[in-house]
């Protein structure tokens, strides 16, 4: 896989430390997020992972004429702006063909035109598939592993509130309390995450 | 104890009480349905709650390789469809269909954790799809509800006809108000992609239930049933048809015992697009009746069939009639007689063998009078079998006489000008017939009704007993292999000639063995 943070000119670029932490943030997210849109699009796991790489190598280069302003969490705003615009570009020009068959449904669906907000809307959807996933990922340590359990068992995997409580040696009670204050937390880091990486301010910007 | 104060609960969650206190809080929320829900919305909204476990399942699937089990439906609230085909395309795929689909008719949402927007329900989820379109999850802001929208598949929407029924049905079924029949909020006929819209009910189908439950007990079989024809009863005083009476369209609410008809006189749209453009019989046949498979007019005693085959579906964890293709299953539902329903569940009374065999007597006339006789029936026996010593069986029931053994007057003839390959089948019966001994002569309680169609000619007992399936089944078997290319041939004839008996008869004597 690309290992962008190797590259001199790019960690030249990225100076201030909440910087790398932004481009480490976009690795995380973007990285699967693409994969799973090209997946879902049929494309071979190898030629997904192609694709991947070179929309991480094209938010590279854009990197490049990244002009700080000297504004808090304005290279965060900036790259997440810039690597939706990127990625939908390419997602959009590729629309590569369906490796699915089989179904008169699906030799319909292919007949009807293909409306221009699809490749957005399925996008942003998995983006935010791909925040929730950061977010649990980082809040994940903050628990004890029984209480994330709790959480994941029954919200998550939907396994009865009793069956997780005997498994885990909690009354149910505690498992009632766990996954709440687990989707508080969750709920909190997301809606901040949202806050630091709306891309408003960077809407006119084009790579 | 009575319920917490909000600012316990609060404090409960930030992790602020006492070690003590806490403990006895969590103990009380364990127990207090007010208070769990109380907790969890101070934690996040119920929509939140739900985006996030559909999110993080979502996003832990990476190229397919997730290895977490299927959600239980019974935690969450869901609204079941039918299942994709048996030529199941790959899970990954239907998702993937069935987002495109989704995405396609929506109009874009402003608030980016819906899918989209349709009229005023923004769209959460695709719940699933079935043979008529997609289900999906909405979410009505202004009545803060979640519902379940239905909407036409693309390929049935572009049919005239099938929208005219489709938007002429629903409006029947929403006038239709009954606590067994599942209730229409509001019917779109004339967006894109017609669509309804329904409460969004935790419950599962009765298909799901025999899938993961096997054969019900018998008071599951009553009072399912019961609650059943109750519905079809409600439907057929409007002058209804339901016409698609399956396990998939019964749903049982899980929170209390109701039953729920759904899925009203939607099969007709499908009919219409379907039949008219190919003049093939769409989706699952198994419990339609006798006069659907031979595409005659049907009443509401064609729902009775369909009910009689539903409880022997709950009788046995399997429907009555089955075979490799749809043609076979239609045959048998015309021809064929049921294996007998306590050889597979010996625990079934003998009695409610019999109300089954009733309900699938292949002549209307043979069947109830109407659903709500069969409710009736149905309640009677299943206040027996909650209290068999002080409440006796309903003493009508020996009434009914048991299996037909009486000749049936469907002729020779007849069949060979309904469908040419059949003939085949009914040499072999014929000659399996004559090797048997003579049948009894027995005495039928049954006022019988002949088919005006039919020709009067007498004809072995198609329905004997004794030529029970498993018994030729084999036969039958090695007959459908050898004879299908005849057969095919045949029906394509037939289909030709456009029923031309003169023609059919050629083609029957050519292929005779």
């Amino acid at each position: 896989m690309v290992e962008p943070e190797t590259r001199p000119s790019l960690l030249l670029r990225l100076r201030a430390p909440q910087d790398q932490q932004a481009w480490a943030e976009f690795v995380c997210i973007y990285e699967p997020l693409v994969m799973r849109v090209l997946r879902q699009r049929g494309l071979q796991d190898a030629d997904a992972r192609d694709v991947t790489q070179q929309v991480i190598l094209a938010v590279t280069q854009a990197v490049q004429r990244w002009q700080p302003d000297g504004q808090q969490a304005s290279f965060r705003r900036w790259l997440f702006s810039i690597a939706r615009r990127l990625a939908l570009r390419f997602l959009e020009r590729g629309q590569p063909k369906r490796g699915i068959g089989g179904s008169d449904m699906l030799k319909v669906l292919d007949r009807l035109p293909e409306p221009e907000h699809r490749t957005e809307v399925q996008f942003d959807d998995e983006y935010r598939n791909e925040v929730f996933r950061w977010a649990a990922d980082q809040i994940k340590t903050e628990f004890r592993d029984s209480t994330w359990q709790a959480f994941w068992r029954t919200c998550v995997l939907h396994e009865p509130i009793p069956e997780v409580a005997e498994l885990l040696g909690m009354s149910a009670g505690n498992v009632y309390v766990a996954r709440s204050r687990i989707i508080a937390r969750l709920r909190v880091v997301v809606e901040q995450f949202e806050a630091e990486h709306a891309a408003g301010d960077w809407e006119g910007v084009m790579p | 104890m009575t319920h917490c104060d909000r600012q316990y609960l609060q404090c409960l969650l930030d992790e602020s009480l006492p070690e003590t206190t806490e403990r006895d809080v969590a103990e009380h929320v364990a127990q207090c349905p007010a208070c769990q829900s109380e907790l969890e919305s101070l934690a996040a909204g119920q929509v939140w709650w739900m985006e996030a476990s559909r999110r993080l399942s979502k996003s832990y699937v990476v190229d397919g390789t997730d290895s977490a089990p299927p959600a239980n439906p019974v935690e969450t609230a869901y609204f079941p469809v039918e299942s994709a085909p048996a030529s199941s395309i790959h899970d990954d795929e239907v998702d993937h269909f069935a987002y495109d689909f989704a995405v396609d008719f929506l109009e874009p949402s402003h608030d980016s954790t819906k899918l989209g927007r349709l009229g005023d329900c923004e769209i959460v989820e695709v719940i699933g799809r079935g043979g008529m379109g997609i289900v999906l999850k909405g979410y009505q802001q202004e009545l803060n509800r979640f519902v379940a929208v239905k909407v036409l598949a693309p390929h049935l929407a572009t049919s005239g006809a099938a929208r005219r029924r489709f938007a002429r049905e629903a409006q029947a079924t929403a006038a239709i108000v009954h606590p067994h029949v599942m209730a229409i909020h509001s019917v779109h006929a004339s967006a894109k992609l017609p669509y309804l819209v329904m409460p969004f009910v935790a419950c599962e189908s009765l298909q799901e239930r025999l899938d993961h439950q096997g054969p019900l007990d018998v008071k599951d079989v009553l009072r399912i049933g019961m609650q059943a024809a109750l519905g079809l009863a409600a439907a057929h005083a409007q002058g209804l048809v339901h016409r698609d009476v399956k396990p998939a369209n019964i749903l049982l609410e899980t929170t209390v015992d109701r039953v729920m008809l759904t899925d009203f006189g939607l099969a007709r749209a499908v009919d219409d697009a379907t039949l008219t453009r190919t003049g093939v019989i769409a989706g699952t046949p198994q419990y339609m009746s006798p006069e659907q498979a031979n595409g005659d007019a049907v009443d509401h005693r064609s729902d009775l069939f369909s009910l009689g085959s539903v409880l022997y579906a709950m009788c046995t964890g399997r429907p009555p009639f089955r075979a490799e293709t749809t043609f076979g299953v239609l045959r048998r539902i015309r021809e064929a007689l049921p294996r007998p329903i306590r050889e597979i569940n010996p625990d079934i009374p003998e009695w409610l063998d019999r109300i089954v065999i009733t309900l699938l007597s292949k002549e209307a006339t043979g069947r109830f009078d109407s659903a709500s006789a069969v409710a009736s029936l149905l309640e009677r026996c299943l206040a027996h079998v909650q209290q068999p010593t002080s409440i006796p069986l309903p003493l009508d029931i020996d009434r009914w006489s048991p299996r037909p053994k009486h000749p049936t007057s469907k002729g020779l003839g007849f069949l060979m000008a309904e469908v040419g390959g059949l003939l085949l089948l009914t040499v072999i019966v014929t000659v399996l017939v004559n090797q048997l001994p003579d049948p009894q002569p027995v005495t039928n309680n049954t006022t019988h009704v002949p088919n005006p169609n039919t020709a009067p000619v007498e004809v072995e007992d198609l329905t004997d007993p004794r030529l029970r399936w498993d018994s030729l089944q084999s036969e039958f078997q090695n007959a459908e292999t050898e004879f299908a290319p005849i057969e095919a041939e045949a029906r394509r004839s037939l289909e030709l000639l456009n029923g031309d008996v003169e023609q059919t008869n050629r083609i029957d004597r050519r292929e005779e063995p």
